[in-house]
């Protein structure tokens, strides 16, 4: 029963124009600009009063202050405490809720259409009347000084922040986090100035998405808002972005990790960049997604990953291109040849043509699907005023996407990717690491998980001369837990590459990726282990004719140390 | 062929009453208009046109989750999730995705106790890729040894990223082992290496033959398509898989007992200790089940709740309070945990909590709860029609569980009557008992 219809690709039933519905704005005396946005399809609304100040506003003393004034804003108005405004707004079955960016800090809020006149009282009290009462800003500092020591413990955290530091330099975009101490700071005055400076009219945009009437919401908007005083709009202070010179290394050392995350970044463009569309199609065909190239090589092709990508971090004011991966340690070194490779392919080879359909076609497709919810449609909305996008921007976003060349995606490629002065940052066991990474580099930093300098000087040495000769048949003893297990390595060498067979009372495996760099061999065993297959980290070095090292696999908490010598 | 035509109905509005400040409004929710029919080979499909924007998502549901895992083969019905995505006859190796995204798509899968989904959403234009997709590895999947060893791994994998390298990874599963008493129930869906390691391609071609087959399956088309030629495109892409027989059905019957009150787990990656609660409660659909997710709304949903006012604020001693429904079609869980802040006494938080469930059981709810509830519920219900996705995954369920789609209409007035009487009486029956189980989760030496 060969069914013929189903050996080709069913053809499309014709494109199906879409639309985005033109919305309405006005603008009030003191400034503030409304945005209306009829759409009745559902009985429900969703607004966003969004504000042109973020955390990049706080003063290089009070690091922090931006956010712990949104998330207060909650805490307490002048009509409900904060007990009776989170009962005021669940009641309704409402959502209320502030969050700040770099960039921007946002209140959002949606309801029943029926609440709009509730809502938009609640909203209205939340900007206008905070009172940051004083036990709840310690609660607040307690609660986030807690958050800020739990966010020590996760590699991305630790990657990001060294990343921001070494992007951005002086810059504000460099402060990633603040610190315990910055928190500790804070003061309710604090919180006071920074919202009078920040919560003005003519610092931001209201927007208004769903099932109402525009004139008459306009006038209950006005009654709110119209009262509201204009001020002057503090600019933050900036720094100067780092020129990079040339490829470094940073390992932040978290041992007994058993991957490196990688990230790979370079400075770029600005969100309201003309060159967005190019760079966005020439991400796409990189590494945006499951079917480009970065993850079609590293874990379709090599399986080093679960997953590898890279990305645009476009701000107002300048972005980062940044590519990144989590890959088991062992297999860093080819992890970033191939990071290389692909950088350097998208910069000098023209892409196929099939593969610049295919990022349009999905960049232009999956763009109706946010239109479906009022929270996917605010959101567009709410990037193209906050980022000065041109008034058509959501209308022409898909002929945009649709007129990027081949020649472009190449010339954008080479203008914001930068092999040659990239930085490295590596999260992971640093002694593995720096030996994997090195010779990528021009220069190493080591950084603790608390973000302080370590001795690259005490790491082992990466180019110490000739690899040690490993070669032969090795009598060792594992130490687990004061019980000593009988281990047999059995190596050839190769240069810097080593192969062979592992041989326990817990069964035999093979060595696979062993590398010896100077007096240091690394390697994986793959053993099975009651059955279920298992993966040993091995490493070590030769001493006075001693091989001492320690062998790590996920499913012990520590490495186990091991000594022994040839037979 | 469409063997009969179940209900086509027109577009009515569902109308909720409801009570803003002395005075009764009512809202009017579209209701969603459905078409059901069969296919000859069994396989249950509902459409659900709505021309709004011009994308279309496609939904199929196969009745087969971990709670069909035999003992010795836990972790099947997840892994074979990711062989869906391993090519079939006409479709090659890591396909499915290239073909969504290269058409502007987006897709995903997933395994629960309960069933596993395959959905996908795609301009309106594409529908006839993703039923292409869709019928293409149900009626054809490509088990090969190479396929099922390179899923292995993926999942091995999964289970290191997800579980095993987490703070607090593994609580759930060990607390499902801890309330549930029968295997079905118990067992987690990540499952386990060994038996994922004793698997053959024999047990996986059979495990496929009975559960990925037209008449063990619901399909769901949710979004901007005309109606006709969506029947005629699923009757071309489904009609001539084969039926199979029918797999025998499951026993997760549960003794009114959890299966074990106490455990402690030492969790290496955990830099504060924790704790979950959880209790057994009837299944999904009945009145108490329903008074319970309720009741469980008002003590953990939200800031207004009644725990997080009394533990985060009030005390001040916990940093994170959660909770939820574990919802099953056979005896469903309800599941409480905290993270307190460093050196707080675990049992004075327990205490709290013990003691709040007990003035519910004794007070129940009050009416300005009672509103609360309402609105939440009705906001919803509202929200979650916007997207074409979660329209045709809540259709979907509707239809493989209870057998009847039209509840995605209906549903809500099941919860909408719940009273606080209802509330009251549902908690005393099932949380106020020492009939819970407890785990300590306690922090690992290494730092």
């Amino acid at each position: 029963m060969s069914e013929t219809f189903r050996q080709t690709v069913p053809e499309s039933l014709g494109a199906v124009p879409f639309n985005i519905p033109k919305p309405k704005t006005e603008t009030l005396s003191n400034r503030l600009k409304i945005v209306y946005l009829e759409d009745k399809r559902h009985p429900i609304v969703s607004l966003r009063l969004a504000f042109r100040s973020g955390d990049i506003n706080d003063p290089r003393s009070r690091i922090g202050l931006n956010s712990a004034m949104a998330s207060m804003l909650n805490e307490g108005i002048s009509e409900y405490n904060s007990r009776e405004f989170a009962e005021e707004i669940e009641r309704l079955g409402a959502q209320l809720s502030v969050g700040a960016g770099l960039d921007n800090t946002i209140v959002k809020a949606s309801a029943l259409a029926a609440y709009l006149p509730e809502i938009l009282n609640l909203l209205a009290g939340l900007v206008l009347t905070p009172t940051f009462p004083e036990e709840e800003l310690e609660l607040y500092k307690q609660n986030t000084i807690e958050g800020l020591k739990f966010q020590r413990s996760q590699p991305d955290f630790l990657a990001d922040e060294q990343v921001a530091r070494i992007i951005y330099g002086d810059h504000p975009y460099s402060i990633n986090s603040p610190s315990p101490d910055d928190i500790g700071k804070l003061t309710r005055d604090d919180l006071i100035k920074c919202h009078s400076a920040a919560f003005l009219p003519n610092n931001s945009t209201l927007i208004v998405v769903g099932d109402f009437d525009t004139d008459q919401v306009h006038k209950e908007i006005e009654r709110h808002f119209g009262k509201w005083k204009t001020g002057e709009v503090e600019s933050p202070a900036l720094g100067d972005i780092p020129i990079r010179r040339k490829r470094t290394l940073t390992v932040v050392d978290r041992p007994g990790s058993t991957q490196a995350n990688i990230v790979l970044s370079n400075i770029s463009i600005e969100r309201n960049h003309p060159d967005y569309f190019p760079v966005l199609v020439m991400n796409q065909i990189l590494g945006a997604g499951a079917s480009s190239r970065l993850f079609m090589n590293l874990r379709e092709e090599k399986g080093y990953t679960y997953g590898a990508y890279s990305r645009f971090y476009s701000k107002r004011l300048a972005g980062s291109f940044e590519a990144s991966s989590e890959v088991r340690t062992a297999v860093t070194n080819d992890a970033l040849k191939e990071f290389f490779l692909e950088l350097n392919r998208i910069r000098d080879e023209l892409a196929d043509e099939r593969e610049l359909v295919d990022a349009q076609n999905y960049l232009a497709g999956v763009f109706p699907i946010r239109a479906e919810t009022q929270a996917g449609l605010t959101g567009l909305i709410v990037s193209q005023l906050l980022y000065d996008l041109p008034e058509d921007y959501l209308d022409t976003y898909r002929d945009n996407v649709r007129a990027v060349t081949l020649e472009e995606v190449r010339r954008v490629a080479n203008q914001y990717i930068h092999p040659e002065i990239l930085s490295i940052v590596i999260v992971g066991d640093a002694d593995e690491v720096v030996l994997q990474a090195s010779e990528f580099a021009e220069e190493i930093e080591v950084f603790d998980t608390d973000g302080h300098p370590k001795d690259v000087n005490k790491m082992p040495d990466g180019d110490g001369g000739e690899p040690e000769d490993f070669s032969g048949t090795w009598k060792l003893t594992v130490d687990s837990q004061g019980q000593e297990i009988p281990v047999t390595l059995t190596l050839t060498q190769d240069g810097d590459r080593v192969s062979g067979n592992l041989d326990s009372m817990l069964g035999e495996g093979t060595i696979r990726d062993g590398r010896v760099r100077g007096k240091i061999l690394s390697a994986v065993a793959i053993t099975e282990f009651q059955g279920q297959e298992m993966e040993l980290g091995i490493k070590g070095s030769v001493e006075a004719e001693k091989f001492v090292g320690t062998i790590s696999t996920a499913m012990i908490p520590a490495p186990l140390e091991f000594s022994g010598s040839r037979s | 062929m469409f063997t009969f035509m179940l209900r086509v109905r027109p577009v009515r509005h569902l109308i909720f009453f409801f009570i803003k400040k002395h005075m009764t409004e009512t809202l009017n929710l579209n209701e969603l208009l459905l078409e059901e029919f069969v296919l000859e080979n069994g396989l249950r499909v509902v459409l659900n046109p709505d021309q709004a924007i011009p994308v279309v998502s496609i939904a199929v549901y196969y009745d087969v989750g971990s709670r069909n895992e035999r003992e010795g083969r836990t972790g099947f019905a997840h892994l074979f999730e990711h062989m869906m995505f391993q090519g079939s006859e006409n479709v090659g190796k890591a396909g499915h995705f290239q073909h969504i995204m290269k058409a502007g798509g987006t897709m995903n899968g997933t395994t629960s106790s309960e069933r596993t989904n395959y959905y996908e959403t795609l301009p309106a234009d594409q529908l006839p890729l993703g039923l292409w997709l869709e019928s293409d590895r149900m009626r054809s999947l490509a088990v090969t040894q190479e396929n099922l060893d390179n899923q292995r791994e993926a999942v091995k994998e999964e289970k290191r990223l997800r579980y095993d390298n987490q703070p607090y990874g593994q609580i759930f599963d060990l607390l499902g082992t801890m309330v549930y008493k029968n295997f079905a129930n118990a067992h987690s869906t990540i499952g386990s290496m060994d038996h994922l390691d004793d698997a053959t391609v024999e047990d996986v071609r059979e495990f496929f033959r009975v559960y990925y087959a037209p008449n063990n399956a619901v399909l769901v088309l949710s979004g901007a398509f005309d109606r006709e030629t969506a029947r005629q495109l699923v009757e071309k892409y489904f009609a001539t898989i084969p039926a199979q027989t029918k797999p025998n059905a499951i026993d997760v019957s549960e003794p009114d007992e959890v299966a074990e009150r106490y455990r402690e787990y030492e969790d290496k990656l955990a830099p504060l200790p924790a704790f979950l609660l959880g209790w057994k409660i009837p299944p999904r659909r009945t009145p108490d089940h329903n008074a319970l997710y309720l009741a469980g709304k008002l003590l953990y949903d939200g800031d207004s709740s009644r725990l997080y006012q009394k533990l985060v604020k009030g005390e001040e001693s916990v940093t994170q309070l959660f909770g939820f429904t574990d919802e099953r079609r056979g005896p469903s869980g309800i599941i409480i945990g905290a993270i307190p802040k460093s050196d707080e006494d675990l049992e004075q938080i327990r205490k709290v909590i013990v003691e709040e469930i007990k003035e519910m059981a004794e007070d129940g709810p009050t009416e300005e709860e009672m509103v609360k509830l309402r609105n939440q519920l009705i906001n919803g219900e509202a929200r979650s029609r916007q997207s074409s996705l979660s329209r045709a995954q809540g259709i979907a369920e509707y239809t493989l569980y209870d057998g009847n789609p039209e509840l995605i209409n209906t549903e809500i007035n099941e919860f909408l009557k719940i009273t606080s009487d209802q509330i009251r009486n549902a908690v005393n029956k099932y949380l106020n008992t020492e009939n819970r189980a407890l785990l300590d989760i306690i922090p690992g030496q290494e730092k």
